[in-house]
């Protein structure tokens, strides 16, 4: 038997907001998250400015912050996240089987330590360029802080968790790129389905906006570059004029149940998770198969599995990350599985205000479809300003619209070519 | 639903040679792979052996059409990818599936719904290599200093185009979609050394919900890396015993000193019986039931009680549908790290409960030291083709076992194998422990 499979809690920190509710209006009003970089100074990188969390007294969410000393933006990030989760579910200590919990966390790196890298490549190099390692290791056996080097490990985040909240359960803890948060809440799904546990921590977290990590996405040209005096205006899903994503960061963590162990405790329900598809392109390192057919089969295996045909679907969270290959490819792919439907259904990016949250950006644009079906609205793509005749669909331009909203499907497409899709619908019992 | 899950083909990239079989020759000799580090100069470290991948090549055996990909794209895969991609070439091949004939167009493995084909590989974030950074670290210096104004104006334009995509953790995964054209589920877990048991135990659940008929399942890591030993170091975990590199990696030994770093990349393939049964497969093993836990200690921590290593064991006995007396034996993760056997020796007596007395209990990492991510799937594998045999092979080095360990090692000379049930755990410091029951075949 497939036990349904239903959200009881939600937390979250992003660009917009320490709270759902503050990420959610902000949204819903257009704002946008997009700064001049303040996290390091990249003042004469290529680009200048990512959509960043603001600042906040970790001590208010875990019961020590020395524990968190050491730990990267991601951690901390999770740890509030997790935090305001749980106490959205009134998942108490004690009232849950630490044994029978999970954690499912699509997770990115620590924050490197990238001074002491560097000074100690430097130290290192010789006249031929090479690097000893014996030098190298001279200045970072002395330099490196031994704690803050195994924060940098992806399954820190999970770890942190488990230990801050007592969870001894399975621990997952995954990286698809910008996949990776969706796969992770899909994945748990099956755990739940299952019966293997009853509830599952899922979610993501991740902050990219560091030196190395703006240097790689600025080398493969993949964020934008432009509007460097208004970045607000730099992050342009389907529009013309879209030149590459806008790094964000941050972490969102639902808490999933199945539903007898959710009604059991008499858990107040957001909704109701039905479907989940997961694909792979197995076509090229970074672009997408350019007939969309990762995408479509993802988008297809999740209506499959949640029982809803196209036309029932009210609302699509698009990946759309304002790169030209990706908002191309995923308009087609839509248009493939929907058909003539997919000019009907409003379709938007949040990543127009929010920044693109890598490993946290589909557990983010999840909770996003959740606050739709609560107050029957869609967020609006913001920055859609010049129509593109590829990408000719409904992406709810520039302002969020009133709408029937039960049941929608979110999309995530990683670098490396992992697809995945969810369908989210509002709960009936 | 209650799909049975089947093991059909094994592939290895280890220290101790390349292939499954290289492996399993070496545990059964009692042959270390473990020497001084040569990879880079190990000088100011305090750990300096390692075992290290000698010579593979990742195109090996495969179709001219393919390697000319691997050949093409080995600049842009780091050595944990390029050992995955290598690892994962050899389990297809082992497994049977006709590769398809490429002078004559065909796709590759033609017999098969490649939108039904998928993989899990256990991975970590790979740490650049130090030669990447150096000219560009060198051309940001600004008056004797490092500076971020330099990186961004003179490091960074010469930085190599590509240089984030040769160290992604789902790398592993993509390049070998591209190779075998699997179009379905794809995902990477990092979860350290508990890596490729999870990402067995994923591969198995979406076999068994029918989201796929074929599944890779693998792990692959290299800890020979000046970063990585480096931060090793710092925390004292590594085996200091420089002098005898073979015997510097003593699982359970009262006179064990640490982990020794190792690398490699091991990969399965997995696909419902009823698919294999279809098509006449060659079957190593069926995996009974996997589990995992986590250790609620710490983030750098091993609880005392080993309940993270216990409650994987008993959530995968239990999935098994089998009682812990039925085991014939156990592989256990064993990485020599005193804190760590002890929670691993702990948590397997709590699972194992009175059968603790009878069932055999071995481990690998003296022969492999510690392969991360890899170290759960190459032991299965070399497990597998040991314990055919109907012996289970001695620990290496574990010349004085630890006595309050409570276990039945395996010391000096093989054992019988009584059972064809066999247990296999690994666990990460501070996090998640795995565990797998698979019935030999």
């Amino acid at each position: 038997m497939r036990r349904r499979v239903v959200i009881t809690g939600m937390g979250s920190v992003t660009p917009l907001g320490l709270t759902v509710e503050e990420t959610w209006q902000n949204l819903l009003a257009g704002k946008s998250g997009i700064r001049p970089n303040r996290i390091f100074d990249a003042e004469t990188f290529p680009t200048t400015f990512a959509a960043q969390v603001p600042e906040f007294d970790i001590a208010r969410y875990v019961k020590n912050a020395a524990d968190f000393a050491k730990a990267g933006r991601n951690v901390r990030f999770a740890a509030a996240a997790a935090k305001m989760a749980i106490e959205d579910a009134r998942l108490a200590p004690g009232t849950f089987d630490p044994t029978r919990t999970c954690i499912y966390i699509g997770s990115g790196e620590g924050t490197l330590d990238f001074f002491t890298l560097c000074e100690s490549i430097a130290y290192g190099t010789g006249d031929d360029g090479k690097v000893s390692a014996a030098k190298f290791a001279e200045m970072g056996l002395k330099r490196y802080d031994a704690l803050r080097e195994l924060e940098q490990e992806p399954n820190m985040a999970a770890n942190h968790l488990a230990a801050e909240h007592g969870i001894a359960g399975p621990t997952y803890s995954n990286l698809t790129a910008c996949a990776a948060s969706t796969q992770a809440i899909g994945e748990a799904m099956d755990l739940l389905r299952t019966g293997e546990v009853d509830t599952v921590l899922a979610g993501g977290t991740h902050s990219m906006i560091h030196p190395l990590g703006v240097t790689g996405f600025n080398l493969l040209t993949a964020i934008s570059t432009e509007h460097k005096d208004e970045p607000w205006r730099a992050s342009r899903p389907f529009d013309k004029d879209r030149a590459g994503f806008v790094l964000g960061e941050g972490s969102t963590i639902m808490i999933l149940e199945n539903l007898e162990h959710a009604k059991a405790r008499g858990a107040r329900i957001w909704a109701e998770l039905t479907g989940f598809g997961s694909s792979a392109d197995a076509y090229r390192m970074t672009d997408i198969h350019p007939e969309g057919r990762g995408p479509s089969a993802a988008m297809r295996l999740a209506l499959a599995d949640a029982g809803v045909r196209p036309e029932e679907i009210d609302y699509i969270s698009a990946h759309g990350t304002g790169t030209t290959e990706n908002d191309k490819v995923e308009t087609l792919s839509v248009k493939l599985v929907f058909g003539p439907y997919a000019y009907k259904v409003p379709m938007s990016s949040v990543k127009s205000t929010l920044g693109h949250l890598i490993a946290a950006a589909g557990a983010t644009e999840l909770m996003t479809c959740v606050m739709a079906i609560r107050d029957q609205i869609v967020p609006p793509t913001m920055n859609l300003e010049t129509p593109d005749p590829e990408c000719d669909l409904d992406y709810v331009p520039n302002a969020a619209r009133k709408a029937k909203v039960e049941v929608c499907l979110s999309n995530s497409f990683g670098f490396g070519g992992q697809n995945d899709s969810l369908v989210v619908r509002r709960f009936v019992p | 639903m209650n799909r049975r899950i089947v093991i059909t083909g094994l592939g290895a990239v280890t220290p101790a040679g390349i292939g499954a079989p290289a492996l399993a020759a070496a545990v059964c000799e009692g042959r270390s792979a473990i020497g001084p580090i040569t990879r880079f100069d190990a000088g100011n470290y305090h750990s300096r052996v390692a075992a290290e991948v000698r010579e593979f090549e990742p195109a090996d055996g495969i179709r001219k059409d393919q390697s000319r990909y691997v050949k093409k794209m080995a600049k842009v895969m780091a050595i944990d990818i390029q050992m995955a991609v290598a690892a994962a070439n050899l389990a297809v091949l082992d497994c049977g599936l006709p590769v398809g004939n490429a002078a004559a167009n065909e796709p590759v493995l033609p017999t098969i719904d490649h939108t039904r084909f998928g993989m899990i590989f256990g991975t970590s974030f790979i740490p650049t290599e130090l030669d990447d950074l150096a000219g560009p670290v060198r051309a940001s210096y600004v008056d004797g200093r490092f500076t971020l104004k330099g990186w961004g104006a003179r490091g960074i334009p010469q930085m190599f185009p590509l240089w984030l995509l040769k160290y992604l953790p789902n790398m592993h995964a993509c390049h070998t979609g591209i190779l075998w054209d699997a179009q379905g589920p794809s995902n990477s877990l990092t979860t350290s050394d508990a890596g490729g048991l999870l990402a067995l135990d994923e591969a198995s659940r979406i076999l068994r919900r029918g989201c796929a008929d074929w599944m890779l399942a693998g792990g692959a890591e290299s800890r020979v890396n000046p970063v990585v030993v480096l931060r090793y170091c710092l925390v004292h975990r590594l085996a200091t015993a420089n002098d005898d590199p073979p015997a510097a990696c003593r699982p359970f030994d009262l006179d064990r000193t640490g982990q020794v770093s190792g690398e490699g990349a091991a990969v399965l393939m997995l696909e419902g019986a009823d698919v294999a049964e279809k098509r006449g497969a060659r079957v190593y093993a069926e995996v009974l039931g996997t589990g995992a836990g986590t250790t609620t200690a710490g983030v750098n921590a091993c609880d005392a009680d080993g309940r993270a290593v216990a409650t994987a064991c008993r959530r995968a006995i239990a999935a098994a549908g089998i009682q812990p007396s039925d085991l014939g034996a156990v592989v256990a993760h064993g990485p020599a790290y005193a804190p760590q056997d002890r929670s691993e020796a702990a948590g397997l007596r709590a699972a194992l409960g009175p059968a603790v007395k009878d069932v055999p209990v071995t481990a690998i990492k003296g022969v492999t030291g510690n392969m991360g991510a890899a170290s759960g799937l190459a032991e299965l594998a070399a497990a597998i083709l040991v314990l055919r045999q109907g012996q289970v092979p001695p620990i290496l080095n574990c010349a004085r076992p630890d006595p309050e360990a409570g276990l039945a090692f395996v010391v000096g000379r093989p054992v019988a194998l009584k059972s064809k049930a066999i247990l296999i755990t690994s666990n990460a410091i501070g996090g998640q422990a795995a565990a797998a029951v698979v019935r030999l075949l």
